[in-house]
């Protein structure tokens, strides 16, 4: 038991890539391709059990890590495998173990060709998405950053609709060009680090913000405002926040439906998730500066979003769109930089996860029976399939934001959060925050029509269609997979406060770093001390 | 008198162990020509005898890395420090991977396998020399030794016409680079009247006439620069490599290049230093890294937009290899940059772990283009491998490997190499030399268009005719997975080796990181 304590995050990680090699190699002695699915409904789940000894520790003092592990890796560029979980991305590794199994269950027959490829490739994008969330060298962060990309290009290349190659390899590219900025980034700051500190430099998270705490390491106007632009644009596309968003609809739409999922669920949120590790803690003056830009973005985002995913005839591409205007809403809080504004972005995080994986579950379902996306192929589904249009309503009220499910905390404490940010106001007399927070409020009522819209389409009226009269309703397995996502959307709906205590002191610590230097507190008080002066 | 002048010739320190792993690849070079005189008709001696001599040339030098340094040996001649040690192995290790990777071929294409044997080993030894060489004379020896042995060696597909005038060209523009090179280490002599490198570095500072020494380090800039295909003297490049047989263009873009990078980095590193104090040093200093940046942005941007544009994937892995070739020159810059010696040794190290494990990558690459090629390459368009991915698994799989190798993903050696050489250059903060780390980083981001195409078109599309996967030859298998052992072995575990080839001491550094 001490030694899984000891090594939880190591075997959390490695676990999934042991059972990729050892589906490969049953496969390469057997020759049987059918059986991979349990392998890695096994693997997945035990992952998620694992990851529950999570919560045998509490919350992490300020600045700590639980589960910290840290051992050498390439000494000779002082680059060390050190990974820990604290509030920030506690709750993301979750997340993760907890979409997984959920994953593997929605491609159970959904996957006809290259099963054991299939399934491995999906554990290996669960170890390099859980590296992501809880390592703390930013050399080795981007090395499981940019390890996400290989296996998620392949899920979509090999198992994805017809524009497939197209949709793979934009995804790629966009994802790649942005991080080899970053690592650029990265190893400048290594020398930065270097020549603060007079020694030799350093990648590691801890130290290299340790340094810049206690003021040894201090970023010049000019290096501080691009390395900031080179995390930022990095974890822009991956987010994605508004121009650089456009890798999203074509991926999310070629994905199969375990790709949709996973892509939605947990690999935008490492974008949103290195913003608030990286960018707000070691360039917080920056953020703060770039706020309005990333605000106006988030909004942006917001309402083009909404736009766009009201016209879509295609049901998996509206669902995409979705995905924009919700990560806008994540963003958006984000840079509020108030404390209910970050934590209901954390929280935000959690729910498009949940809810938005389940709609891409269930618009698989819907394909996998019709096998097709267009929405005016369907029609009446609520006559034919009663449960499924039951689940899929309450997942659709669940994104809306419907009070007593998940969505309405988060966008809840987002536009809260935004009311009472300052970091709009350059004068006191012009309120942007509250024009940014009545936008995000426009675009929930866009998700209304939208989604609703979409429900009407599909499920009420008559079956108009006559492929659609003898559909099945989902079987035990269907259901099964959902229930957990149910309960999940009621109880983070009901019952917030674990979640958010969770999250709390972290996300209060990164607020203090942003806004402890406030410049315009500052200078407001330097003005008026000079105006008293004066008189 | 006889005793006076055997005492004469024998003073000079002519220590033959500091020279044996040289002298055991020509040696074995040597007997493999006799041999295949002997008996013609041998199929896997000649190549055992080779594999042979480099290993036990391997051993040497890695014996040899245990010594305290003598630093020069041979009256000044033959340098022994890490560069031609590290650099001493990596050629070992192409050719042992060519004689491997090379089985297949030559015995589809019917080519005098004794000779090709004994060339190679020759062309392993000037390569040898040149990162030896501590006398620009001895570099030019080792230099040419090399190329007129790779020379034949494109020309030894003696029917095909593609091949022969693979061959030809290599063997004009190159002898026309050599000439560069020569007439610039002419110029050099000239100004500095001394051929030794140290000497030259030592008086550069004073050196008589600082016009000259410009003049001759450009040239010797254009001679290496087409050695080892920096743009604009890259043209020769993707015609040599699409027309000379697929293992050999392998050895070609991963050898001789390597070999003249060694000798660059020597004569403009270690010759041509900054000086404290002395303006014509500073000048030449100045000029060789701002031009070689100059050089490497163009090589960088132009071989990621040619090779976007190849169809044949030999034409791409040629166009990648001038990309590559600029990755490199980031590194070299940065030992040229360099404020201690201790930081230049790590530079120069992460040049040669980058040519290393370019190496291995792109002779595992050819080894697999060459033997889904067929008979004289016809099948090396990427059209060709449509859809293979899933027919020969672990032929595709490697093949993957290194594509993701060469686009620098992580988890690959590829990544660690394009982390070390950007390094070095970051850290010096020059404008000029960061931009370029920055332009490297845009062209990697380029190349994974044209490397993710050949993934794309092995695995995302199918294939419309029948295809079975070719017979893979036991020694062709040990190369090819040694490769990818190799490539995801120093992806992880590259410390030790890296430690190796800076020469630093992996226990010191570990303390400090567990403090």
């Amino acid at each position: 038991m001490d030694l899984i304590n000891q090594n939880l995050l190591t075997i959390l990680i490695l676990l999934p890539t042991i059972g990729a090699i050892g589906a490969i190699v049953y496969k390469a002695v057997t020759k049987d391709d059918s059986s991979q699915r349990w392998f890695a409904l096994v693997i997945t789940t035990l992952n998620f059990l694992i990851s529950l000894l999570l919560f045998t520790r509490g919350v992490p003092a300020v600045g700590g890590f639980e589960f910290e592990q840290n051992v050498p890796w390439i000494s000779a560029i002082h680059t060390n495998y050190h990974v820990g979980v604290d509030g920030l991305s506690f709750w993301l590794v979750l997340l993760t173990t907890f979409i997984m199994p959920l994953s593997v269950l929605c491609a159970w027959t959904a996957v006809e060709k290259k099963k054991t490829a299939f399934f491995a490739f999906l554990l290996l994008l669960e170890s390099a998405m859980l590296g992501v969330f809880v390592t703390l060298d930013l050399l080795v962060f981007y090395l499981f950053f940019e390890a996400s990309l290989v296996p998620m290009f392949f899920l979509i290349g090999v198992w994805g609709g017809k524009n497939r190659i197209y949709a793979a390899v934009k995804f790629f590219i966009f994802t790649a060009v942005g991080s080899l900025l970053m690592l650029v980034a990265i190893i400048a700051l290594y020398y930065i680090y270097a020549g603060a500190v007079q020694g030799s430099g350093s990648f590691d998270f801890v130290e290299i913000l340790a340094a810049m705490q206690s003021g040894k390491l201090v970023l010049g106007q000019q290096a501080g405002m691009l390395l900031f632009l080179a995390f930022a644009l990095s974890f822009a596309i991956k987010v994605p926040i508004f121009p650089v968003h456009t890798w999203l609809p074509d991926a999310h739409t070629e994905a199969p439906t375990a790709g949709s999922v996973i892509l939605a669920a947990i690999l935008l949120k490492m974008g949103t998730y290195g913003l608030m590790r990286f960018n707000f803690a070691f360039f917080p003056d920056q953020a703060r500066e770039t706020a309005w830009i990333f605000i106006t973005l988030a909004v942006i985002g917001i309402i083009y979003g909404a736009l766009v995913a009201m016209v879509q005839p295609d049901w998996k591409r509206l669902i995409a769109y979705t995905s924009v205007a919700h990560m806008g809403f994540v963003v958006l809080g984000m840079f509020s930089f108030t404390e209910l504004g970050m934590q209901g972005a954390v929280y935000q995080m959690l729910n498009h996860g949940v809810s938005t994986g389940a709609l891409f579950i269930l618009v698989g379902f819907a394909y996998e029976r019709r096998h097709t996306r267009e929405i005016s192929e369907y029609g009446g589904l609520a006559n034919v399939m009663p449960n499924y249009a039951a689940i899929f309503i309450i997942t659709t009220m669940s994104s809306i934001g419907l009070p007593f499910l998940n969505g309405f905390v988060g966008e809840f404490l987002i536009m809260v959060g935004m009311f009472e940010s300052n970091i709009l106001n350059i004068t006191d007399s012009t309120n942007w925050n509250y024009v940014a927070a009545m936008a995000a409020g426009v675009g929930v009522i866009l998700a209304a029509v939208y989604l609703l819209w979409l429900v009407q389409r599909v499920f009420f009226g008559k079956v108009t269609n006559a492929e659609n009269k003898k559909l099945t309703d989902l079987n035990a397995r269907e259901i099964g997979l959902m229930i957990p996502l149910l309960v999940a959307m009621v109880v983070m709906g009901v019952y917030p406060r674990p979640f958010l205590e969770r999250t709390d002191l972290a996300i209060k610590t990164i607020e203090a770093r942003v806004m402890k230097s406030a410049g315009g507190a500052v200078e407001k008080t330097e003005l008026d001390t000079k105006a008293l002066e004066n008189r | 008198m006889s005793n006076f002048l055997l005492a004469q010739l024998t003073t000079p320190n002519a220590d033959i162990t500091l020279i044996l792993p040289e002298i055991v690849v020509a040696f074995a070079g040597i007997v493999v020509m006799l041999y295949d005189s002997f008996f013609p008709k041998q199929k896997a001696v000649s190549g055992a005898i080779g594999m042979l001599g480099i290993l036990i040339s391997a051993l040497l030098l890695v014996l040899m890395w245990g010594d305290s340094y003598p630093g020069t040996a041979w009256s000044g001649m033959i340098a022994h420090d890490n560069l031609r040690l590290s650099f001493g192995l990596v050629f070992l290790m192409i050719a042992a991977m060519t004689i491997l990777a090379s089985t297949l071929w030559l015995e589809i294409e019917g080519v005098p396998i004794g000779e090709f044997h004994a060339l190679l080993l020759f062309a392993t030894f000037g390569m040898m020399m040149m990162a030896a060489g501590n006398d620009l004379v001895v570099i030019f020896l080792g230099l040419e030794t090399s190329s007129i042995a790779t020379y034949v060696m494109a020309g030894l597909r003696k029917g095909d016409l593609r091949s022969n005038e693979s061959a030809l060209k290599y063997f004009v523009l190159g002898s026309f680079a050599s000439a560069f090179l020569l007439y610039g280490m002419a110029l050099v002599y000239g100004a500095t009247g001394t051929t030794n490198i140290p000497l030259i570095a030592a008086s550069v500072g004073a050196a008589k006439f600082p016009a000259l020494l410009l003049i001759g380090s450009a040239m010797m800039i254009v001679g290496f620069g087409f050695k080892v295909a920096l743009a604009p003297f890259h043209v020769w490049t993707p015609d040599v490599y699409e027309g000379a047989p697929a293992p050999i263009t392998g050895f070609m873009a991963a050898g001789p290049k390597a070999a003249a990078f060694a000798s660059f980095v020597r004569v403009f590193v270690l010759g041509f230093p900054l000086v404290a104090g002395a303006q014509a040093a500073g000048i030449l200093h100045e000029t060789w890294t701002s031009l070689l940046a100059v050089l490497g942005i163009i090589t960088i941007i132009f071989g990621n937009v040619a090779a976007i544009l190849q169809n044949n994937i030999k034409r791409m892995l040629a166009y990648s290899s001038i990309a590559h070739a600029g990755y490199a020159t980031v590194g070299f810059i940065g030992a040229g940059l360099a404020k201690t010696a201790a930081e230049r040794n790590e530079a120069i190290a992460a040049v040669a772990f980058y040519l290393f494990v370019y190496a291995i990558t792109n002779l595992g690459a050819f080894a697999i283009v060459s033997l889904l090629g067929q008979r004289n390459d016809r099948r090396a368009e990427f059209e060709d491998y449509n859809g293979i991915g899933f027919k020969a698994p672990l032929l595709s799989f490697s093949l993957s490997v290194f594509m993701l190798s060469l686009l620098g993903m992580p988890l690959t050696a590829g990544f660690i190499g394009k982390v070390l050489v950007f390094r070095p250059a970051l850290e010096s903060g020059n404008v000029l030399v960061v931009s370029l780390v920055v332009v490297a980083v845009i062209g990697s981001a380029i190349s994974a268009y044209y490397y993710l195409r050949l993934l794309v078109v092995m695995f995302f599309r199918e294939r419309a005719v029948d295809w079975t996967p070719p017979r893979v030859p036991s020694a062709l298998t040990t190369a090819i997975a040694a490769a990818v052992l190799a490539v995801l072995y120093f992806g992880l575990f590259s410390n030790g080796l890296i430690h190796k080839f800076a020469g630093t001491a992996p226990k010191a550094a570990e303390v400090r990181a567990e403090r």
